[in-house]
């Protein structure tokens, strides 16, 4: 009876936390109410759970309507995300090329080097609207 | 066996009947659907327990702890008043549904 206790922990061991054990403590109970059946109906008990285990299905048989609602979820989230690393990239490159400029002005007024730390850090916000942008467009891709 | 896609949509219906005929336990309902369609349609547990669950969550059925042959335990799951209503109404939507596709297929 331990197979059916490690499969199904095993199963759902990356679902969210706050209601996994509610469900792998049902789903135990339903599938050992199974094995049961099936040794009544006159099999030994491996192979009854061999059974109860490869007829259970997978993890996407039981996650199968909520699923798609989370996964939009998700990717809405990201979005989000990507917008505020937008916000935080261009604020702090800015501040940043605004300290070389400063410091270059200072110390040495007839050199202008400012400009290629200033093209390198330039690439951070750059990247990040590149990756703002792609997941925009999978996203418009998606939906259609 | 047939794709089960269109099933899927109405397994809530079918479990709710199935539970309305008599009080069922988990893996007889199973064994119910396959007997009933002659092997046509086998359900994975994974998705009838996840069904059940999510109807008891709604409050459509209740379970309890009652006793099988030889006084082994089962989960028992019962309907509920409003289960049945929100089975007569599936069931609805489910008749209107066959008459459209029985008149843009068949026809």
């Amino acid at each position: 009876m331990n197979r059916i206790e490690n499969f199904v922990r095993n199963t759902f061991k990356d679902i969210p936390k706050q209601n996994r054990d509610e469900i792998i403590d049902g789903v135990i109970e339903q599938l050992l109410e199974k094995v049961e059946d099936l040794i009544d109906s006159g099999i030994t008990e491996n192979v009854a759970i061999d059974q109860t285990l490869i007829e259970f299905g997978s993890l996407e048989d039981y996650f199968l309507k909520e699923q798609k609602k989370e996964k939009k979820a998700k990717r809405l989230k990201t979005i989000k995300h990507y917008r505020n690393d937008l916000m935080f990239s261009s604020v702090s490159a800015t501040i940043i090329i605004g300290a070389l400029i400063f410091i270059n002005l200072m110390y040495a007024p007839d050199v202008i080097w400012f400009v290629i730390p200033a093209l390198a850090v330039l690439f951070w916000p750059l990247a990040v609207l590149y990756n703002l942008l792609n997941k925009r467009e999978s996203r418009r891709d998606s939906d259609e | 066996m047939v794709n089960s896609d269109v099933i899927r949509g109405h397994l809530e219906s079918v479990i709710l009947k199935l539970i309305i005929e008599q009080d069922r336990y988990g893996y007889e309902i199973a064994s119910c659907i396959k007997k009933r369609t002659d092997n046509k349609f086998i359900i994975k547990e994974a998705t009838l327990y996840s069904i059940v669950s999510r109807l008891e969550k709604k409050e459509l059925i209740e379970s309890y702890v009652g006793e099988k042959t030889h006084g082994k335990k089962r989960r028992y799951y019962k309907i509920t008043s409003l289960g049945r209503a929100y089975y007569y109404e599936k069931k609805q939507e489910w008749l209107e549904l066959k008459e459209i596709l029985n008149t843009l297929l068949e026809a």
